[in-house]
């Protein structure tokens, strides 16, 4: 029986070697390790950029975002305003989901009906339909979405959602997409299996509309150890690492076997400030341990002070290894919204122990500066290199660093007087970090949702009201650099440097770096031009 | 026997325990590093050319130079220094003072909280006895590090902390010691004696029976000063213990572990070796006292 077996399976062994095609042949398997395991495989369940990444491979959303976070056509061919609240969206013909079943515009009316009725989602997608009033299906490949007020950004929101199957998903739990029956999307992967936190195997979507992708199959490995994910690549356990650890860089970028793709990314790492208390805020006393009223941050000379003694470059460079830019505001050179000539502050000790005289602290005072410890790229060493920098201008600080989890419940309830933080803006526009980050906390508005330290500046706030109902790009574009500039010269906020986003990966691969942190395997081919390319066998 | 074939030398009990423990020249190497280790430790300020706990002095530009580079400060790192420019061989001499008092002193109150119990459960027996055993037994079934997360996790962070969870883990192990020594100490006649003239309860209990019990106390009580030292590095280094502006050992060596793939190895290895003289050389005089205070190993 055994011989039979042996027999049978070398026989397919040899079947499979001899199938003929190109694509089957050269590097038909592509494994990856990324370092966030996801939360669900249900693409409106959680608002988390690695559930993003593994959506955008299943699923399309009527507009997708390219490599720089810009928009471009998924589902949807070509999209306009019809009239000031109204955008018509013209639907690409001949899709088909991963059953067979084909793509119209019921299905799109139907993830608009689906997005906001998901239960228990920890972080709700509901935000990009809610200025939605009206759903009109004009034909089988054109939609119009009707909002009460002008609303520019609807084809930037509408690229959050991902359009899924009403046929398979009409009643589906979160649950079954998880198991994968009801993740049937028109993206370039199906989901062979998923093991949850372990990994997923994907197969390739061989009628996808953008054609069909490099490697037959994936595995999408989950391996959050920073130190096991370097290793597993430099086994030759994997192809492809995301989150490269910036400690290892060094090293990376000499070994001959590996190559590095990286590009500046959206994530700004910045301190908030406790601006809620006039009175004394908690972490903030004078030398001999006494509260200080009235809060010292409500002076902007402090603020100041606070931000001119931070060297930004020290910290891009021996804490970041380079793999940071420093910035003076919230997006990266290019952006929309970008301020052209607003740099990231210089620093300026004896400017800054000048502005603390002048706000009648001679002697400076003391401050705990907070950070969590196991969320961005080295934030514990970030805060602990700010704090040698405050204390040199005469403010003896303390940093306590603390997991996640314990840190962000803490700073939602304005526990803490300045902390370290992070904010990754989606769709490549000020509005977003502008939002939600600094305009006054307004629940009916869904605005100042991590405005975690109640900074209110009613001048910003009506430049960011009229950006929002502008059509104009240009003029929308000018009120946007506008608020931005106002925030940064009041410190509402303190920026220290925008993340550089790096993957690695076998020699033989070539990457497109994503601005947005996406780990996706449609972005990943096998080198062009390598000589040193694995044979096809 | 009479009183004149006693040696003209007085054999006090020190006496011979001295002498038995000089007989393992191995232990008398663990009892020197372990002085010099407590000497560093004690002269920390003194000896260090940087205070490590003082961000002022230290410079974010001077990180991760390797060992024997001259930094802005002026002064030769002698071991190097970690990613925030914190001299090695400073932070170690008062990552040491940390490790030691925790250690020392999580060990000397478990051993007073663990002994007065366990004394109380042997003298007193019945029910009370029953009570504190299971507990000790419920302690016991708990891994020490599992039950010190959780103690931390309720409490936070902080030095003092760590000792109260240290404290609390270690109790039992006395608690037991003491308990089966005296159980057998309460049976002998002196005891008897000391009842019958009916002293009071805690002097019966501190002043005749703890002492006889102390040899397997003693014993106890210097393995787990190690364990406590190697229990605070774990928790450190886990980042749970001290805070990372002021590190202990486990937490520099928690601090350089990130860097050992890209060969910067002495901001995790020295610290480490620290920690492994300070816990062998406790462990070889512990284990050396053992040997002479245990009756059935004498000749």
């Amino acid at each position: 029986m055994a011989r039979i077996h042996l027999a049978a399976a070398l026989a397919a062994c040899g079947l499979v070697s001899l199938l003929p095609g190109k694509a089957a042949a050269q590097a038909p398997t592509l494994t990856m390790a990324v370092g966030a395991p996801i939360t669900s495989l249900d693409p409106h369940y959680h608002q988390l950029s690695p559930n993003n990444a593994v959506a955008d491979m299943i699923f399309d959303s009527l507009v997708n975002r390219d490599a720089r976070d810009r928009d471009i056509p998924g589902l949807a061919v070509s999209w306009r305003a019809v009239d000031p609240t109204t955008w018509e969206f013209k639907l690409r013909e001949g899709v088909t989901f991963h059953n067979g079943n084909a793509f119209t515009a019921e299905d799109v009316a139907f993830t608009l009906h689906r997005v906001p009725r998901v239960p228990n989602s920890p972080s709700s997608f509901a935000l990009y339909t809610r200025p939605i009033t009206g759903v009109e299906i004009v034909d089988p490949h054109t939609i119009r979405l009707r909002t009460a007020a002008p609303y520019p950004l609807m084809p930037t929101d509408i690229s959050n959602l991902r359009i899924i199957d009403k046929e398979t998903a009409e009643n589906a739990t979160t649950e079954e997409f998880n198991s994968g029956r009801a993740a049937q999307g028109t993206g370039p992967w199906r989901v062979v299996e998923h093991r949850n936190g372990d990994r997923i195997e994907f197969a390739r979507n061989e009628n996808y509309w953008g054609g069909a992708p490099a490697f037959a199959r994936v595995t999408y490995r989950m391996v959050t150890n920073d130190a096991a994910r370097t290793a597993a690549l430099l086994a030759g356990d994997v192809d492809f690492i995301d989150q490269v650890p910036t400690a290892d860089l060094t090293r990376l970028r000499r070994e001959q076997r590996l190559v590095l793709s990286e590009t500046v990314g959206q994530r700004i790492i910045f301190l908030g400030l406790d601006h809620s208390r006039s009175g004394a805020t908690p972490f903030i006393t004078d030398n001999d341990g006494k509260p200080i009223s009235p809060n010292p941050l409500k002076d902007v000379r402090v603020r100041r002070a606070l931000t001119i003694a931070i060297d930004r470059h020290a910290i891009a460079e021996r804490v970041m290894e380079g793999a940071a830019t420093p910035s003076g505001q919230f997006l990266p050179a290019g952006s929309f919204g970008y301020v052209p000539g607003l740099e990231a502050p210089r620093a300026n000790p004896d400017e800054a122990r000048r502005l603390l005289a002048e706000a009648g602290f001679p002697n400076g005072f003391r401050i705990t500066l907070n950070s969590p410890n196991d969320r961005y790229i080295n934030d514990a060493r970030i805060a602990q290199a700010i704090g040698q920098m405050w204390t040199r201008i005469g403010l003896r600080t303390q940093v306590e660093a603390q997991t996640w989890s314990t840190f962000v419940g803490r700073a939602a309830r304005t526990e803490l007087s300045a902390w370290l933080i992070g904010w990754g803006s989606s769709g490549s526009e000020a509005s977003n970090p502008l939002r939600n980050l600094v305009a006054t906390i307004s629940r009916e508005r869904g605005w100042g949702a991590s405005n975690r330290g109640h900074y209110s500046n009613p001048a910003m706030d009506a430049l960011v009201e009229r950006a929002m109902v502008e059509l104009d790009d240009p003029k929308r574009e000018a009120l946007l650099r506008e608020a931005t500039q106002m925030a940064m010269d009041d410190v509402g906020i303190i920026p220290l440097h925008i993340q550089t986003n790096i993957w690695a990966m076998r020699r033989g691969l070539q990457h497109q770096a994503r601005a947005d942190e996406l780990t996706r395997a449609q972005d990943i081919r096998p080198a062009a031009t390598g000589s040193d390319t694995r044979p096809a066998r | 026997m009479s009183i004149s074939t006693l040696p003209p030398k007085v054999e006090t009990p020190f006496r011979r325990f001295v002498a038995g423990f000089c007989e393992s020249k191995v232990a008398i190497g663990g009892l020197v590093v372990c002085t010099l280790i407590v000497l560093a430790a004690l002269f920390a300020p003194w000896i260090a050319p940087q205070n490590p706990y003082d961000l002022a002095q230290l410079d974010i530009m001077d990180g991760r130079m390797e060992p024997g580079t001259v930094g802005g400060g002026g002064f030769t790192y002698l071991l190097g220094t970690d990613d925030q420019g914190r001299d090695m061989f400073s932070g170690i001499l008062y990552g040491l003072r940390i490790s030691l008092s925790v250690g020392v002193g999580s060990a000397v109150l478990a051993g007073l909280f663990g002994a007065t119990l366990g004394l109380m459960a042997a003298y007193v027996g019945g029910r009370t006895d029953s009570v504190i055993m299971r507990l000790v037994d419920l302690q016991l079934s708990f891994p020490a590090i599992l039950a010190a997360l959780m103690i931390l996790a309720v409490l936070g962070k902080g030095v003092m902390n760590v000792v109260i969870a240290l404290v609390i883990v270690e109790w039992a192990y006395y608690a037991r010691t003491v308990r089966g020594s005296a159980l057998v100490e309460s049976k002998r006649e002196y005891i008897e004696a000391a009842r019958g003239l009916s002293l009071p309860t805690r002097r019966i209990l501190f002043n005749h029976l703890l002492p006889n019990c102390l040899p397997p106390l003693i014993v106890v009580g210097t393995i787990q000063v190690a364990r406590a030292i190697a229990l605070e590095a774990t928790l450190s280094f886990l980042g749970l213990g001290v805070p990372i502006t002021e590190p202990s050992l486990g937490l520099l060596i928690a601090n350089g572990y990130e860097y050992m793939l890209s060969g910067k190895y002495w901001i995790s290895f020295y610290p480490g070796i620290a920690l492994l003289l300070t816990i062998v050389s406790i462990n070889l005089v512990g284990d050396q006292v053992r040997d002479v205070l245990n009756p059935r190993l004498q000749k």
